[in-house]
């Protein structure tokens, strides 16, 4: 590796331009950050006029990333699980779903739908996701015939194929899958100019989208109340929690939450794996030729694409982890991405191996009650994409740099330029 | 022949499957969204992969004695 490593004092992570310097550059500066201040404190990011809060620690080593997560008693979700600064109570009419709450009501949330995501009950999904991919890829085909052999990668692949799943799950029509996809891009733009020009909008463009997508839940929870089908929307207005039907906040924050990580993350972790496959051409072959290594090379692309960067919790107790002290009150930033590529986990972390075995990544969380509800499918989405990329766009080439996401959040790719020369 | 007993504490399952992606004849996820033990007790030449499953389950509520 030829980067240089910074002076870890001058690494500020809540300078949005942190997130906007090249990948090598920021995986430096975790690793000086592992290195030599492993609970770097940070002021926080200024986020819409709120008034700043007290600031937050970095937790940045695989194992300290581990102990905070599997200790929810300590170490709660309940202040707000996405976002560092406190939230207005306004927006959990939308964003407060069970990602930011703790057990028990949690978990008796997360229960109505986890036997929705398990893998026996996703292979009743298996042709659909297929058949769901093939029509995405001959698409993509023809839009690259008509013009100048070039298109898009996450336009016309990555990110229609988790957004139709994930709708179809739901239940939500055809028709509405582009404002669905077009909200979940604001809500998770990150500060991305591209999306959200003017700061002072921030606050009502993201209020907005959640409404936009309540308005598509409300509609479809009467439908479905009148009468039920075996989507997800079915079972959420239906099932009962201590006796009580989710209430409608309840459901539009469930629904906003399933869309939102049902889009950003699997897409992002399919763009940044044909990146890799084009940098890295030997490991490209290697999968070709031997297709049984899908199960390890769908966990190294998780890793290495680390799409969701961090989850933050707060410290409920005066309490401790590997020895550093936290009081009651600070809040936890778990950076997943450091923690993927802690030397003291993973022998030569900084190198794309798609047989890397064991691989204890924390892409989809790591241990404890929030883990990531839609890991399998998430595996079963990036499984079919690639092996169907290898059958039916053998002479896929990058043409391009990716447009990067600027967010600390979400390790997103905006734009992937790709060709198909028409030979393999 | 050494068997072994699996149990799932479901005040700690939140139905995440791991279990049942690892050794689906052993684990399943029911409607109730928490896993449960399909077998009496483990047997021998499965014992590894429900120790794994065991070790894998995020939330320490499967355990394999």
């Amino acid at each position: 590796m030829t980067t240089v490593m910074p002076n870890a004092d001058s690494i500020n992570l809540s300078d949005l331009e942190f997130w906007a310097l090249p990948p090598t550059d920021r995986e430096a500066a975790f690793a000086a950050l592992r290195s030599e201040r492993p609970f770097a404190f940070f002021e926080e990011p200024e986020f819409a006029f709120l008034p700043p809060g007290p600031g937050y620690y970095a937790i940045v080593r695989h194992a300290d990333v581990e102990a905070v997560s599997s200790q929810p008693k300590l170490f709660c979700s309940g202040n707000g699980a996405t976002s560092i600064t406190d939230l207005p109570v306004e927006l959990n009419e939308f964003y407060g779903s069970m990602i930011s709450m703790d057990d028990p009501r949690h978990a008796k949330i997360r229960r109505i739908v986890s036997k929705a995501f398990t893998p026996k009950m996703l292979e009743t999904l298996v042709d659909d996701v297929e058949k769901i991919t093939d029509k995405i890829l001959a698409d993509a085909r023809k839009v690259a015939e008509s013009g100048d052999g070039t298109f898009d990668l996450v336009k016309h692949v990555s990110a229609p194929l988790p957004l139709k799943v994930i709708c179809q799950m739901m239940g939500i029509p055809e028709d509405e899958e582009q404002l669905v996809l077009e909200q979940t891009n604001f809500i998770l733009s990150g500060g991305d100019e591209e999306f959200i020009q003017d700061e002072n909008e921030a606050m009502r463009l993201v209020l907005e989208a959640g409404q936009t997508l309540a308005g598509i839940m409300g509609r479809l929870a009467e439908e479905r109340r009148e009468r039920a089908t075996a989507d997800l929307t079915s079972a959420l207005v239906r099932t009962e929690v201590d006796g009580e039907t989710l209430s409608h906040q309840e459901i539009a924050s469930f629904f906003i939450l399933l869309c939102v990580a049902g889009n950003e993350t699997t897409r992002t972790a399919i763009s940044h794996g044909v990146y890799a496959l084009h940098q890295f051409p030997e490991q490209k072959a290697r999968w070709i030729a031997d297709p049984s290594l899908t199960k390890t090379a769908v966990e190294e692309i998780v890793r290495w694409a680390s799409p969701v960067i961090w989850m933050r919790r707060t410290a409920t107790q005066d309490t401790e982890v590997n020895g550093h002290q936290f009081k009651a009150g600070d809040k936890l930033i778990m950076f997943y991405n450091s923690a993927n590529r802690d030397e003291t986990v993973f022998k030569d972390p900084d190198v794309f191996d798609l047989g890397r075995d064991p691989n204890p990544h924390f892409g989809f969380g790591a241990p404890g009650p929030h883990f990531c509800l839609g890991a399998h499918l998430a595996r079963r989405e990036i499984t079919v994409a690639f092996r169907k990329l290898f059958e039916q766009m053998p002479d896929l080439e990058v043409a391009g740099e990716p447009d990067r996401l600027r967010s600390s959040f979400i390790n997103g790719i905006k734009r992937l330029p790709v060709r198909l020369t028409g030979t393999a | 022949m050494s068997e072994a007993n699996a149990t799932v504490d479901e005040e700690l399952c939140v139905g995440t499957g791991i279990c049942e992606a690892t050794a689906p004849d052993l684990f399943e996820v029911g409607d109730d969204g928490v896993s449960h033990v399909l077998v009496a007790s483990v047997p021998e030449d499965r014992l590894e992969a429900a120790r794994r499953a065991a070790a894998d389950c995020p939330t320490r509520a499967l355990k394999v004695e």
